[in-house]
């Protein structure tokens, strides 16, 4: 059982997380300005399509992180026109963003990409590789947690801790709050209301896309279709479960990760003795947001004016 | 005063016809022959030597059944304030229960089918069950934890199937075949999956139309949709219509996948459909809601579907299509019917 729990399981949690983190933290971003965000599967889906589509065309990783950006940023501004120009339902406008990401990213795939496989050429794209750790070598821990980790990891990991001080010491994050707890007082105090929740709203659009882009760019090199697999939704469960805050969404994103890697490595094997079913261990996230959402874990407080 | 009540559908019409033929063209075919194509695999005409009426009759009537359930369980949810995004899961787990208890020999084979397909709801409504309560008692968002159940039904009824009860003489990971007493009969000798669960699903929309729209329970139901706060004081129960709304919402969605085993897989499989779930939402709110129309949107839903089908296995263009343009039609519904009333709440 001692080489069950060894440094690479931890590695690979923080890999299978690094997506988790970053779509959660796209989601906090639209939430806590009072958007209700469940469109993160597709900005994942679409980013992740032209990330590979991007690098497939120009070789570059770096082109390829652009354009999933881009593809994301259009999304959401889909999302953010549909909920505060036209008033959509914000539930229905977010249906109709995963909707149309699954189906134009399989359309689009089928008419570009699977051509050239047909034709003999590779569908693999160039990836970034992993970072430099330079001095921060010498640290056990955090060596062996980082090391073979793209940039993008690194960004995941350290981007709760910036999300947390802007929401806390910006101007922008206390408006967001603000915002996002009582929109109607804000309007009345000055805060521009609107361009705020578009700004919270294409925020989620880059976070979820860049997560898409790294699982192209840094983990598979391939896009394939419906790659996303449900983790806008998982990443939609760590945001609850970490109850709207940036540190909180990211524990609970690592903890989530960590029962994918930990399934991934049991493979059928037995745990502690015990054989557990896979299955139970990939239901186990979204069997915990639903005990936490019973109030069992504490009370829960949504930003008051989520939906609104 | 008609054209501009019309105008709304008809510019609904030319944006999927806009939107099918940009994609048409995009994957590079022709337009007219492949216009030809899926009117012939939606309609069954013109026939062809391979592909006729019956054919096509097959795949939209079995498809419209499904979503027609769907449609409306996601429908009676929404009329009572609530988004039931969890028709997928709702529909695995009582596709699974009819899968399950349709293998029973204990059964008297008089009742046996209507026992299956009792059962499936009733697992389907059951699975509805957290998310309402949680709703009712905690004021947990429904889409979340409809969302949250989806998943846990797709892990638990794959582990059943691959595990517990998987077929023992079967390399496959799926059930063993279902009894013929509790199989469906077809609504045509010729057919393969269209069955009489249609005629269920119609009567199931009449009855809801009727409870719905001229019934004390189905008002209060409405009402407590339209704005709950009014509702709570005119004295409606509204806590209650809501989980009642939630548990049918369920139970049509069971009904959706028992059906599904009895009239056309006869077992449940690893990778069995759940997609209708989602189909559903798209139903519901074309139809506003609207039991008898959902009929219709259901129908056009399944006959898009079946003719783009028709058009992928005819010629390879994507068979994503119809998703593209069902995408494209709720974003268009819900930016002209669906604005929130500012000023609510």
């Amino acid at each position: 059982m001692g080489e069950l729990f060894d440094a690479q399981l931890f590695s690979t949690a923080v890999r299978q997380a690094t997506p988790l983190i970053l779509a959660a933290l796209g989601g906090l971003m639209s939430e806590r300005t009072g958007v209700i965000n469940i469109g993160l599967e597709g900005k994942i889906l679409m980013g992740a399509f032209a990330a590979a589509l991007g690098t497939l065309l120009t070789g570059s990783p770096l082109v390829g992180l652009a354009c999933a950006i881009l593809v994301g940023l259009t999304l959401a501004l889909l999302h953010a026109v549909a909920t505060q120009e036209l008033h959509t339902d914000h539930i229905v406008s977010g249906v109709a963003i995963n909707l149309l990401a699954l189906g134009l990213s399989t359309y689009l795939f089928r008419q570009v990409i699977v051509p050239r496989e047909e034709a003999g050429q590779t569908s693999m794209v160039a990836m970034f590789g992993a970072v430099r750790l330079g001095g921060l070598e010498n640290l056990p821990i955090l060596n062996a947690l980082l090391k073979d980790q793209s940039g993008l990891t690194v960004f995941a990991l350290v981007l709760p801790f910036a999300l947390w001080l802007m929401l806390r010491h910006t101007r922008w994050g206390l408006r967001g709050h603000a915002v996002g707890n009582d929109a109607l007082k804000a309007r009345t105090m000055g805060v521009p209301v609107k361009r705020v929740r578009y700004l919270g709203v294409l925020a989620s659009g880059v976070f979820a896309s860049i997560a898409g882009a790294f699982l192209v760019l840094a983990s598979t090199g391939q896009f394939r279709e419906n790659m996303s697999a449900g983790r806008g939704f998982i990443a939609l469960a760590a945001l609850i479960f970490g109850r709207w805050h940036p540190l909180g969404a990211a524990a609970a994103a690592l903890g989530f990760g960590f029962f994918e890697a930990l399934q991934m490595r049991l493979q059928g094997q037995p745990l502690f003795g015990v054989q557990l079913p896979t299955d139970l261990l990939l239901m186990l996230p979204y069997l915990l947001t639903i005990v936490a959402m019973m109030g069992l874990l504490g009370k829960m407080k949504p930003p008051s004016d989520l939906g609104n | 005063m008609l054209i501009s009540r019309l105008l709304p559908a008809l510019v609904g019409a030319g944006l999927v016809l806009g939107v099918l033929s940009l994609l048409i063209v995009a994957a590079g075919q022709p337009l007219g022959e492949s216009f030809r194509i899926i009117l012939q695999g939606a309609t069954g005409y013109p026939r062809t030597e391979a592909f006729g009426p019956i054919d096509a009759w097959d795949v939209v009537l079995h498809d419209m059944t499904l979503l027609l359930l769907a449609g409306l369980s996601v429908a009676v949810a929404l009329q009572a304030g609530l988004f039931n995004i969890g028709a997928a899961g709702q529909l695995l787990v009582g596709a699974l229960a009819a899968a399950w208890t349709g293998t029973l020999t204990s059964i008297p084979s008089a009742v046996h089918l209507p026992f299956v397909l009792l059962i499936g709801a009733m697992a389907g409504a059951l699975w509805a069950f957290l998310p309402a309560w949680l709703k009712v008692k905690r004021g947990a968002h429904e889409v979340i934890s409809t969302i949250m159940c989806n998943y846990i039904a797709l892990y638990l009824t794959h582990w059943l199937v691959t595990d517990r009860w998987k077929d023992p003489s079967s390399n496959a990971p799926q059930t063993m075949a279902i009894l013929d007493t509790a199989r469906l009969p077809m609504l045509r000798e010729e057919f393969l999956q269209a069955s009489w669960g249609l005629g269920i699903a119609l009567g199931t929309t009449l009855v809801l139309w009727l409870v719905l729209y001229h019934s004390a329970w189905g008002y209060e139901l409405r009402a407590t949709g339209a704005n709950r706060d009014a509702a709570d004081a005119a004295g409606a129960p509204t806590a209650r219509r809501m989980t009642e709304a939630m548990l049918l919402a369920g139970a049509l969605a069971g009904l959706a996948g028992a059906i599904e085993v009895c009239g056309a897989q006869y077992r449940f499989f690893e990778g069995f459909p759940s997609d209708y779930g989602f189909d559903g939402i798209a139903v519901a709110l074309l139809a506003g809601n609207h039991p008898i129309l959902a009929l219709l949107s259901a129908g056009v839903m399944s006959a898009l579907r079946s003719g783009t089908f028709q058009l992928h296995a005819l010629t390879g263009a994507p068979k994503e299509i119809a998703i593209v343009v069902q995408a494209a039609l709720i974003l268009y519904v819900a930016a002209i019917y669906l604005r929130k009333r500012r000023m609510e709440g």
